[in-house]
């Protein structure tokens, strides 16, 4: 497949950056993992950034990525797997339920295209690949960052990255896309007032502005290999109807790592801000990712969709 | 969906046994070990948060990783497959039935089941509307609200992943809802009930009359 790139304004990322930047992330996990399965990871998740658009300015990125599916369809042409929709700034942009989300100039705000060719049971591995990407990109740049279940990139107790993931299916051929929605606090320092005690910008935790274009190829260099970890892992084929062993997927032993979860003291909601349902401990991760809780009466929970927020 | 609802053949079948039988299948493939038998008395999850989980029927065994599985109904256990104790099993085979008593409630459901058409859950997931089916119930109340196939009618929530759940049926009015917004639901598990809108009037008729039975019969559990 040819790369293709488009317009430079403002962020600026094209496809043999983000190949370039894929050459180091390669280098660089050698030091720690087996070459071959390196490679292999990196091959699968070569996908990521085949395409990229940077626009100076969008309503919402997930809103392109739809239309930029709808018109390849009907111009007669396939959607590049892995196509990457970037903008400086997003005019309204929303996070989930009706959540707004706050895309001044300044941050990383854009969606991934990502045609669904993965296992049901690697699917709900996603939401942890994206916030394991994130976060590692974000420790790469000196900040001490760490994960909140399901893939909240904190820095102390605050947000610097949030993720939005939809399914799509195209409107002519009912193809399945995931849409991996990104919105990372770079250098926008001021946010809306309901925010301010909960977000944190990376120039912030840093000290220092950051240059966004590159935080963009390290970021994507990273997602390159957290996806590219759970077509490696199918491939191994340790999995079953109920999930993985969750001793085995390395995905979820890189999720373990970076997280503090789990130990933690929460409140689980399925929109914990507006409708928190009870407290618990967290005790672990299941081979699905789902998050395991003990009650205050002893009895163990596992929740597979929802949110936390520390006690 | 039924057209013609003969109410002395549901109601007399439903007098005769106002019971389900409720069918405990293998998870998956592994060695099977029982809990309970013939007879014996089990309970559903219970708790607020539905936590503490219902009494344990067998364990199943595979890999050295044994795995307790536990009722999701109370009932009493009327079947046993006694033969396969300790013997290899594969994924969905039949180990037991639980003979669960109906409410009247349940009872009405269940009745309601089979002259409604049923959209089920495609995967275990957390299911909520889709904005403009959830503003349109808001402003006029379900069973007002009226789906077509093909429509957007809810998202399925799972990993913080959304995916819209396209509605595939008979176009009707949404009658019953059988999912709360936050709360897990099994794959196949019905999520809507849906009917013509001409069939409303026999669908409360139905509730009616099935009320009306009960309330002048003492042989059903309530």
């Amino acid at each position: 497949m040819e790369a293709r790139e488009f317009g430079r304004v403002g962020i600026a990322v094209t496809v043999a950056e983000v190949n370039r930047q894929r050459r180091i992330e390669d280098r660089s996990r050698r030091q720690t993992w087996p070459a071959a399965d390196v490679e292999s990871i990196l091959r699968y998740g070569a996908f990521v950034g085949s395409a990229i658009e940077c626009h100076p300015v969008l309503d919402r990125a997930m809103e392109r990525a739809r239309t930029h599916i709808a018109a390849m369809e009907q111009g007669g042409r396939s959607v590049y797997n892995g196509t990457v929709i970037l903008a400086d700034r997003l005019e309204r942009s929303k996070g989930r339920f009706d959540r707004t989300w706050h895309a001044p100039a300044g941050g990383l705000w854009g969606c991934l295209l990502h045609v669904n060719t993965l296992l049901p049971q690697s699917r709900n591995l996603i939401s942890l690949a994206v916030g394991v990407a994130c976060c590692e990109a974000v420790r790469e740049m000196g900040i001490a960052a760490e994960l909140r279940w399901v893939n909240d990139v904190l820095v102390g107790d605050r947000k610097v990255a949030g993720f939005l993931i939809e399914s799509f299916f195209s409107p002519r051929y009912r193809e399945e896309y995931n849409l991996i929605g990104f919105g990372i606090n770079i250098n926008n320092r001021h946010f809306p007032h309901e925010l301010q005690d909960t977000a944190l910008s990376l120039a912030q935790a840093l000290g220092r502005p950051l240059d966004i274009s590159a935080f963009a190829r390290l970021f994507l260099a990273k997602l390159s290999f957290a996806l590219g970890l759970l077509y490696y892992e199918e491939e191994q084929g340790r999995y079953d109807d109920g999930g993985w062993e969750v001793e085995d997927h390395r995905l979820l032993r890189c999720w373990r790592e970076l997280a503090t979860t789990v130990g933690r003291r929460v409140v689980f909601g399925f929109n914990v801000m507006q409708a928190p349902q009870y407290q618990a401990t967290v005790s672990g991760i299941s081979g699905s990712g789902g998050l395991v809780m003990v009650l205050d009466d002893g009895h163990e929970k596992t929740e597979y969709s929802g949110e936390i927020r520390y006690v | 969906m039924a057209n013609e609802i003969d109410f002395d053949e549901i109601l007399s079948k439903y007098r005769s046994d106002p019971f389900d039988y409720v069918e405990v299948c293998a998870t998956h493939t592994g060695t099977v070990s029982f809990r309970v038998g013939e007879g014996g008395a089990v309970e559903g999850p219970s708790g607020e948060w539905q936590q503490i989980p219902g009494t344990a029927l067998y364990q199943i065994t595979r890999e050295r990783n044994p795995k307790l599985i536990a009722a999701r109904t109370n009932g009493v256990v009327s079947e046993i497959r006694s033969e396969l104790e300790g013997q290899f099993v594969e994924a969905g085979e039949k180990l037991m039935t639980i003979r669960h008593p109906l409410k009247k409630k349940e009872i009405i459901e269940n009745i309601l089941k089979e002259v409604l058409y049923l959209f089920r859950a495609p995967e275990r997931a957390k299911y909520y509307f889709a904005l403009d089916v959830q503003s349109r119930i808001e402003k006029k109340g379900a069973r007002a609200v009226t789906i077509e196939a093909g429509e957007e009618v809810l998202t399925m929530s799972l990993m913080k992943r959304d995916t819209p759940i396209y509605y595939t049926g008979e176009g009707g009015v949404i009658h019953s809802v059988y999912f709360t917004p936050g709360v897990s639901v099994s794959q196949g598990e019905p999520l809507l009930g849906i009917c013509a809108p001409e069939k409303l009037p026999l669908i409360q008729k139905i509730i009616t009359r099935v009320k009306a039975d009960w309330d002048s019969e003492q042989g059903f559990s309530t």
